[in-house]
């Protein structure tokens, strides 16, 4: 029932389901239910950076000089990815918090969600450098359809599951009237549904929703151009990845009865919704591509080759969470977007780009032969 | 057949064969297998290769490997994450 922010109960905390069981108390991370958690939270925190670090004076001229169409296809992609993650900044918290009962995840879901502020701020960061006027856009991205197609699909679960838990906390479980939604069920099971999809389409927003927009930046830094923001997206591309982790630890964790054993009849239930929220997803982003592509290409890449890689990293990300894989697509028609994706360029280095582990306090991006003139060895 | 190769440099050291449709790759205990099978030229995917990403998880038909660092990634049985997984036998494996 209602939200305490302490409660005030005794119980063992091991005992208890990642999600609705007793709201949490004492904050304390010395015993653990699931350590996986816990060790997200340290590698978050090691992986901390600041947008503010990466030097993006190259990337407002290499800006100015690319075509129209490849500054549309760049300006569409920060659009969408800055909606991916003013959804994500906020919704953790707001959906998750007030069921959630292991205080390792509780402090995980916090973790992540701020992490995805970090994402929000790069993108400001990132337009106020190359563009004169960050209004305009920003203020596309609430009337632009295209991106608002895309909006619902990604915020829809998480408002289901929000109202859910509302009423809940508020009048119990029932039957309530309210008003312009007419009657809405509130059992055990509703809300626990309205949790595994909301579950299912976060780790489907950060495993295929982001790799349309990557691609594009990565495939400018193969040019070497805008590499002040593959920079930055190689850095937001390595917090996705953890945070798909964890969201593939819950949908695991549910599915596998071990946390809470109703919640694995409910995966069952499910599953098939599951496996449409990933076709749907790879349909839009394959959407997406076209709408990115429709005044003209870039080199490396065009909408088919992007609408591979859609089908074919679905594929891998339904396998992690033990789905049947959905499409024919079975090797990744653009290989070289590993060597970026890597988390550290340790073994593969894109060589025309710095390396991220040297971000700290790194102030010169322009420098060339000239510089060394007065050296002598 | 895992076997036994000498090599003045080295110590002897275990090489074991890993199955993968038609080819055969040798690998050693020395490494993960995934730096391995790209020398082989077999296209793996991968992102963290640090073990929690979960890219370059790939099918473990039969055989044994293990992890000298439990990785963050959840492995299904009867899959492996190929970047930081060490081949103690001779495995089949299978792609996507």
């Amino acid at each position: 029932m209602s939200y305490s922010t302490f409660n005030r109960k005794q119980f063992d905390s091991l005992q208890q389901p990642m999600f609705f069981g007793e709201n949490v108390n004492v904050a304390r991370y010395d015993q653990q239910k699931h350590p996986i958690f816990e060790k997200l939270i340290e590698k978050q925190l090691s992986f901390f950076w600041r947008p503010e670090e990466v030097d993006l004076s190259n990337d407002r001229k290499d800006f100015l000089k690319l075509e129209e169409h490849e500054q549309h296809i760049f300006l569409s992609n920060l659009k969408y990815q800055t909606l991916l993650d003013s959804v994500q900044g906020r919704s953790p918290n707001v959906a998750l918090l007030p069921i959630v009962s292991l205080p390792e995840l509780e402090t995980w879901i916090e973790t992540w969600s701020f992490s995805e502020t970090i994402h929000s701020r790069s993108y400001t960061h990132i337009i106020r450098n190359i563009v004169n006027d960050p209004t305009k856009v920003f203020d596309d991205i609430v009337v632009n359809d295209e991106i608002a197609k895309r909006a619902i699909s990604v915020s829809k679960y998480y408002d289901d599951l929000i109202e859910l838990v509302n009423l809940y906390n508020t009048l119990g479980l029932g039957v309530h009237k309210v008003p312009d939604r007419g009657e809405v069920v509130v059992t055990m099971k509703t809300l626990k549904k309205a949790l595994y999809l909301t579950i299912a389409s976060v780790n489907v927003l950060e495993a295929i929703r982001f790799y349309v927009s990557f691609a594009c930046s990565f495939a400018f830094a193969e040019r070497t151009l805008m590499e002040g923001n593959a920079k930055i997206i190689k850095l937001i591309a390595r917090d996705e990845a953890l945070h798909l982790n964890g969201t593939q630890h819950m949908l695991n964790l549910m599915m596998s009865g071990r946390d809470d054993p109703e919640m694995a009849v409910i995966a069952q239930e499910c599953q098939q919704d599951v496996i449409n929220i990933f076709v749907e997803a790879a349909q839009q982003e394959k959407d997406w591509a076209q709408y990115l592509f429709k005044d003209g290409s870039m080199i490396g890449l065009n909408a088919q080759i992007l609408g591979q890689y859609v089908e074919y990293i679905t594929n891998v990300r339904m396998q992690a969470i033990g789905l049947e894989t959905q499409f024919a697509t079975k090797n990744n028609p653009i290989p070289w977007i590993n060597a970026w994706l890597v988390s550290d360029n340790v073994q593969v280095a894109p060589q025309e780009a710095e390396i991220s582990s040297y971000l700290v306090g790194q102030i010169d991006n322009d420098l060339d032969g000239a510089d060394f003139d007065d050296f002598d060895l | 057949m895992t076997t036994l190769i000498s090599k003045p440099e080295h110590q002897d050291r275990e090489v074991h064969r890993v199955l993968l449709g038609k080819k055969q790759i040798l690998v050693t205990e020395d490494e993960p297998l995934l730096p391995q099978l790209e020398r082989a030229g077999v296209q793996v995917e991968y992102q963290c290769r640090e073990g929690y990403c979960s890219s370059c998880m790939i099918k473990l038909l039969w055989g044994k490997v293990s992890y000298p660092v439990e990785p963050l990634a959840w492995v299904n049985s009867g899959y492996m994450l190929t970047c930081c997984a060490i081949v103690k036998s001779d495995i089949e494996i299978a792609m996507l």
